[in-house]
């Protein structure tokens, strides 16, 4: 059972650990590699994500149960741990400073603060950067940028708790999807548009804290199913149906607020 | 009842502003415990917006604060596919399914859906005004991935249809 801590609660070893499983993802090209995962959801073509329907849930949690496994293939035992947006901190500092700072305390990239876009060929580089400027950076090799809004723009507690208290499937996605993408609008630079924005590392700890609130949700008074003719639908590309998402239990992970050893 | 082209321009380009009339008879005020505005066929195929919804301020705009106090009820955001990337025909929707033989999943650029719960404005004006809803105005905001970049936008926010949806 892998654990998802909260950014905030993370020790300096935990970090450690997270950015060794990433830095060793980015290294990979293949299809166990970070780019890989990443343009599942955008560019390169197809486009698998799922915005604006009610798959929108179920698809993202199985998109970070496979993503999750794959960071715990580098190093045993790391979570995606989840960025509390509605926190003081987050409302004061705005982006963790784990993901903000540009190198680690051992003087390394630090792979949590960018990437880069490895599996994009040069003619999309300068397609996406004709079309969106400032998507992607301006010089080679592309990586992911960042141009974050005011911290206390970000969502707040009230409006999450409102969230929690909807009683549909439909209208607690609907709701929560909004509170979501206000966050990857207000990260800005490669978050703001789906083409780019799984490559950011912050979008993983963005939907994991998505992810632990619909967990909430579902354990709450409130937390009902997905609409029953919703269940079976498989959610491509991964080889699972909505009904296998419903359960994180089942799938091997739970959420803490702080992980003391 | 008034869609994205329907709805008449408001002072400056974007800004769209739209008769809407809700009076309650009197006594009736709390007729209903929740109030939404929803917006169907909303377009997400380009860049990321945000649309702020003012009711009875005919005047508002990207400067307005989003106070009751000035009609703010809420806002919606569309994280957007920031344009097509495919070749030509890539991105134009094909309606599904065909037949019944035909399982594959919607087009990923099917129109969505969004849903402000406007509750608590309704009743201030419902409560204020003898006139009641007069209005709706709605300031759609490109949320483009710099910041410098924000903007009224007369491009992206295109919707079908806008409706008041009270719940008893």
């Amino acid at each position: 059972m892998a654990t998802r801590p909260s950014i905030r609660g993370m020790t300096d070893e935990q970090v450690t650990q997270l950015r060794k499983s990433y830095a060793e993802m980015m290294a990979i090209d293949d299809d166990r590699g970070y780019s890989f995962f990443a343009g599942l959801h955008g560019l390169p073509l197809p486009i698998y994500c799922q915005h604006g329907t009610l798959l929108f849930l179920p698809w993202h949690r199985a998109y970070l149960y496979f993503f999750e496994l794959a960071i715990q293939d580098r190093v045993e035992g790391v979570g995606v741990p989840w960025w509390d947006w509605t926190s003081d901190e987050s409302h004061v500092r705005g982006i963790p400073a784990s993901y903000a700072v540009e190198r680690t305390p051992q003087d390394e990239r630090n792979p949590l603060a960018s990437a880069e876009y490895s599996n994009w060929p040069q003619d999309l580089v300068d397609l996406v950067r004709d079309r969106a400027p400032g998507l992607i950076s301006a010089d080679d090799p592309a990586r992911t940028v960042r141009d974050p809004d005011s911290p206390d723009e970000l969502p707040s507690r009230e409006a999450v708790s409102r969230t929690l208290s909807l009683m549909t499937f439909e209208d607690f996605s609907q709701s929560l999807e909004n509170l979501h993408g206000a966050v990857h609008v207000w990260v800005g630079g490669s978050m703001s548009a789906v083409p780019a924005a799984a490559y950011d590392p912050i979008f993983w700890s963005h939907h994991s804290m998505v992810d632990r609130l619909w967990y909430l949700w579902q354990i709450g008074p409130n937390g009902v199913l997905p609409p029953e003719n919703l269940l079976d639908v498989t959610l491509t590309p991964f080889p699972m149906t909505v009904r296998e998402t419903l359960s994180i239990e089942r799938l091997g992970y739970d959420y803490a607020v702080q992980s003391i050893e | 009842m008034a869609t994205s082209k329907s709805m008449k321009s408001g002072s400056v380009e974007g800004i769209l502003h739209a008769s809407l009339h809700y009076r309650p008879k009197s006594g009736e005020q709390s007729d209903f415990v929740r109030a939404d505005l929803v917006f169907t066929g909303v377009d997400h195929s380009d860049l990321s917006y945000e649309v702020r919804v003012f009711l009875n301020n005919p005047e508002a705009g990207e400067k307005t604060p989003c106070e009751q106090a000035r009609g703010y009820a809420g806002c919606f955001t569309i994280f957007g596919h920031g344009g097509c990337f495919g070749d030509l025909g890539h991105c134009d929707i094909r309606s599904l399914p065909k037949g019944p033989h035909d399982l594959r999943p919607a087009h990923p650029l099917m129109p969505q859906t969004k849903v402000v719960e406007i509750t608590a404005a309704l009743n201030k004006i419902l409560q204020e005004s003898e006139q009641g809803l007069t209005s709706v105005t709605l300031v759609p905001i490109a949320k483009t991935p710099r910041r410098a970049d924000y903007a009224i936008t007369a491009e992206l926010f295109k919707f079908e249809d806008m409706k008041l949806r009270t719940y008893r």
